[in-house]
């Protein structure tokens, strides 16, 4: 836990380090917003007065979605640069856990995407999403971006820690960022995918998370489709169960390396 | 009837000792190949041996980084598999390449360092600051490592290392691409650790007069074999006084037959084209040599005296010149 913790503060005073890195950070998901959201809200917005606003309320999850996996594969990225030039080691040759320090890297790459999180959702605010009255409403969202965050960290760690080439731990990261992030309803609702994509949408944990979000944090987006036919119950359960199997799988491709 | 000298040996503590070590990577790569090491407490043991000899690979293996195929390792009695968490409370080590992390300043790193074996905030200052004293980089302390040239990051390095007070240190080519002024700085404090603390040190290096310089005791490696063991002087005591080194063309065998029953030889050795003869003063018997050479038709090319080295030691016993680049 302290070596878990230690590991988190290393990596955040790395990053503070870099203010290039903190303004990219902020920046990114700014861009998405107004160039992507925007962008979609007006073509939406041609059909009802609502349905821009809608628009917006309801793609705010899936960007935040798509941020966690920047952050995540970026903090793969980081992670594997850690183990070329050898920086692990001197983690491997310390009394501390094997997996705190994975923990500790996903959790600093978790941090990073809360804090994403939060711009993106006051700046879509800004641009016209709703929120719900759900008293728990931030916290609740809060938690289901940390268990993605920490799910899709221990895939990035998992490629990272089986490859030594950096292009290949990019090649490989891409075939799993793609399907994680378009065979889902984070920017088209999940009635409008034909059969084959909607299977696909119910197995992959972002739909769990996206739409918790729409269900917790954001307002109704009624000309959107409905969101009910996933219980928010359930959407905690994926959000965990994957923060669980991602760290497994990762720690099994860290401990399989260093063997 | 027991020795009376190696039954004080033998009573000595074992700091490090491994039984069979073996580390096999892929079906044909055969890194270590079955070795006993046994190092006594509180000496300065060296791994001498080209780059590919297996070194690195049995630091790896004695710091928990990887595991054996098979035999076994201990650590002040602690088997390196079985309980590498508690072998990893008593060691430090430095790698063979230099793992500094660029954005954290000197303190930063050693503070970090003494955090993850969980040293109380006390403890720690005071030994961050007596160890940046030590290696003298108490200037630099509050700037990023990568501002620092290679001899300071090695000095750090070593600060981190020592800043647990482990029981063992292990130093993978402590000196590996340092100039001569560095290398006797690191020397230096390598010395110093050895007079004041009781520590163990364990370092591997392709540099000859390292090991010469610093070890109590030196394994020759090779082929993931150590080879020959003994404290500098017995390895160096054993080519004669001085050493006789030739390169040539000719009738070598007959050459050979002849000049290993001179009186003077001390050994001999023929290996790749060299040959190496130890003999009890080698200007004066220069002249013998080139004669017996001549009367047996042995062109010689080369001709070189010189008191005899580690190198020479590894010479005769590999075949191979180790050169020290």
């Amino acid at each position: 836990m302290n070596a878990t913790f230690l590991l988190w503060q290393k990596q955040m005073k790395k990053a503070l380090v870099h203010p290039e890195e903190i303004v990219g950070m902020l920046i990114q998901p700014i861009l998405w917003v107004i160039l992507f959201g925007v962008g979609m809200r007006s073509l939406m917005g041609t059909t009802t007065p609502d349905s821009g606003n809608d628009y917006m309320t309801f793609v705010v999850p899936g960007i935040v979605a798509l941020t966690a996996v920047s952050a995540a594969i970026a903090g793969g990225s980081t992670w594997l640069n850690e183990r070329l030039i050898g920086i692990v080691k001197e983690y491997l040759a310390a009394p501390i856990p094997r997996l705190s320090i994975l923990m500790g890297n996903a959790t600093s790459i978790v941090t990073k995407v809360l804090i994403q999180s939060i711009v993106i959702l006051i700046v879509g605010l800004l641009m016209g999403a709703k929120l719900s009255d759900h008293p728990l409403g931030l916290i609740g969202g809060l938690l289901l971006i940390a268990g993605y965050g920490i799910g899709f960290s221990g895939f990035a760690l998992a490629v990272a820690s089986s490859t030594d080439s950096s292009e290949g731990y990019h090649m490989m990261i891409f075939l799993l960022q793609l399907p994680l992030l378009f065979l889902s309803n984070s920017l088209y609702p999940l009635q409008t995918l034909p059969a084959w994509m909607k299977i696909g949408a119910y197995a992959n944990p972002t739909t769990y998370v996206v739409t918790g979000l729409r269900q917790i944090t954001l307002g109704a987006a009624p000309t959107m489709g409905s969101i009910a036919d996933i219980p928010l119950w359930l959407c905690f359960v994926v959000s965990g169960a994957f923060a669980v199997f991602g760290m497994y799988i990762a720690l099994r491709a860290f401990i399989k390396a260093i063997k | 009837m027991v020795d009376p000298v190696r039954l004080g040996v033998a009573m000595k503590e074992e700091a490090i000792k491994t039984k069979d070590l073996t580390k096999q990577f892929d079906t044909d790569v055969l890194a270590v190949d079955n070795i006993e090491l046994s190092v006594l407490k509180n000496t300065i043991y060296a791994l001498l041996g080209p780059n590919g000899a297996g070194k690195t690979t049995t630091i790896s293996m004695l710091t928990t980084l990887i595991e054996p195929t098979s035999g076994s390792a201990q650590i002040i009695g602690l088997d390196v598999v079985q309980n590498a968490s508690q072998v990893r409370q008593q060691i430090g080590v430095t790698f063979q390449e230099i793992v500094l992390d660029p954005d954290l300043t000197g303190r930063e790193t050693l503070d970090f360092h003494a955090r993850l074996f969980g040293i109380g905030k006390p403890e720690r200052l005071a030994r961050i600051d007596e160890l940046l004293k030590l290696v003298e980089l108490e200037e630099a302390a509050d700037r990023r490592t990568k501002t620092y040239s290679g001899g300071m990051k090695r000095r750090l390095e070593l600060a981190r290392g020592l800043i647990t007070k482990p029981r063992v240190l292990f130093l993978d080519e402590p000196t590996q691409g340092l100039d001569p002024q560095n290398r006797e700085n690191i020397w230096e404090y390598i010395r110093t650790l050895k007079a004041n603390k009781d520590t163990t040190l364990l370092l591997t290096t392709h540099y000859m007069d390292e090991a010469e310089a610093l070890a109590d005791q030196v394994g020759i490696m090779d082929h993931g074999k150590i080879i020959i063991e003994g404290s500098p002087r017995e390895l160096i005591d054993q080519m004669g006084a001085d050493n006789v080194r030739i390169m040539g063309s000719g009738d070598k065998d007959a050459f050979c037959k002849n000049v290993k029953i001179l009186p003077f030889v001390e050994s001999f050795n023929s290996a790749n084209g060299t040959i190496q003869i130890g003999v009890d003063h080698g200007n004066r018997r220069l002249v013998e040599i080139v004669e017996t050479a001549v009367k047996n038709e042995f062109h010689i090319d080369d001709i070189a005296v010189s008191k005899p080295s580690l190198g020479d030691v590894f010479l005769k016993y590999t075949g191979r010149q180790l050169r020290d680049k």
